[in-house]
């Protein structure tokens, strides 16, 4: 089960951020993984803007952890500077924001082995002839999200078809 | 002698004052913001007790296994204090004081606190007139695993603590039995603290200073494995 998406700008990745965020539930754990420049703060922004935060979502490199409130909590962290396990242990990630939040990590894939096993992973490539253009890869793991999979592929579908004319937020005039 | 006990290993913070002879009170409270509350039930409890902390002859303070948030305020807390207060300090685990409240049986004894991820910190104890002594390392397993390990146990077992009550139905698989203690003993309480922090200070069997920190159960030396950062960072 995976689902592909390719976003032609920075905007466009938000907005898949944002599709995500209608799927996303309390306790859900979301990896982003992809080189830096990829745009897995930008994807977040999209998520944080999907579940109503209100405060710019920043990069969590330098202080590790941002936590934001909107419909759903989220405690962004960012594992890029850590070098030791422990350093990831005494972050205590199932802490953060309280039970009804949902945790985003970057460059998650690495300490896969702290993250709850049900958790969503997706990765983010930069085109190799188009600087602008990502490919993104969405990829469930455990049980969780069988149930909700074909909603989420339904939420890309009507993502691909509305081809970033139109505000997929449908933006309120 | 004036002990203040602060006790944040678990989802509910406790803060008591009290002395040898009897407990002069104590504020447990659970909730969102329990981390805050450290500071102010102790600034309430001096007022309602009349106890100035300058009264104040030691600071008992637990130290976990338990969540780590919570933990890293009240043990800062409690440094504060001591230093402040040029007082001793001693750091007791929470699962010493979860056993510590359910003394008065004569089963063998396990202190369970849930650890979250699936898993429990726990010790076995054992009741002796006056406390408990303990009769198993401070591990972090499944409730599954220890399901199995109780199973083992020749004698009837009294479970106490948050992680008890949320794996009831694992533990209560066993052939044999386990009691579970009152859900008014789900939390470790800054009574049992001062309780058990008393005879040590009496004792003057203190800890320094800074040896009080979180105990780890999950403590890991592994450097985590980058496979892909160097490259990212063109290194």
């Amino acid at each position: 089960m995976l689902i592909e998406i390719e976003t032609e700008n920075a905007d466009r990745t938000r907005d898949v951020g944002e599709a995500l965020a209608s799927l996303l539930q309390p306790r859900d754990t979301v990896v982003l993984t992809g080189d830096l420049g990829a745009g897995k703060t930008t994807l977040v922004q999209g998520i944080g803007r999907g579940l109503g935060v209100e405060d710019h979502v920043a990069s969590p490199t330098f202080t590790l952890v941002r936590e934001y409130s909107g419909r759903l909590n989220v405690a962004h962290v960012d594992v890029y500077r850590l070098e030791r396990v422990q350093d990831v242990v005494d972050l205590a990630l199932d802490e953060l924001g309280g039970p009804e939040r949902v945790l985003v990590v970057e460059w998650g894939d690495a300490v896969s082995d702290l993250l709850p096993e049900d958790r969503l992973r997706v990765e983010l490539t930069t085109a190799r002839d188009d600087a602008d253009t990502r490919r993104i890869v969405i990829t469930p793991h455990g049980g969780s999200w069988a149930g909700r999979w074909e909603r989420l592929e339904h939420a890309f579908e009507l993502f691909r078809r509305n081809d970033g004319d139109a505000e997929p937020s449908g933006a309120a005039g | 002698m004036i002990v203040v006990g602060i006790e944040t290993s678990t989802p509910q913070t406790s803060v008591a004052i009290g002395t040898e002879r009897e407990m002069l009170g104590m504020v447990s409270v659970a909730g969102k913001a329990r981390q805050e509350s450290v500071t102010p039930a102790l600034d309430q409890l001096c007022r309602w007790t009349g106890v100035e902390l300058s009264q104040v002859g030691g600071i008992a303070v637990g130290i976990g296994p338990g969540l780590f948030t919570g933990l890293r305020v009240g043990i800062e807390t409690a440094k504060t204090l001591a230093q402040v207060l040029a007082v001793p300090i001693v750091g007791i685990t929470s699962l010493d004081a979860l056993a510590f409240s359910v003394r008065h049986t004569h089963k063998l004894i396990v202190a369970v606190i849930d650890g979250r991820r699936g898993e429990v910190f726990y010790a076995i104890y054992r009741a002796l007139p006056g406390g408990v002594v303990r009769g198993s390392d401070y591990s972090v397993a499944t409730p599954d695993h220890l399901s199995a390990e109780l199973e083992t146990l020749p004698e009837e077992v009294l479970a106490v603590g948050d992680g008890a009550i949320l794996y009831r139905n694992q533990l209560e698989q066993l052939g044999s039995g386990v009691e579970f203690a009152s859900t008014s003993r789900a939390h470790p309480e800054a009574a049992s603290l001062v309780e058990l922090a008393v005879p040590r200070f009496l004792r003057e069997e203190h800890d320094r200073l800074h040896d009080v920190v979180p105990m780890y159960l999950r403590r890991s030396d592994a450097e985590i494995a980058w496979d892909n950062r160097e490259r990212s960072a063109g290194i």
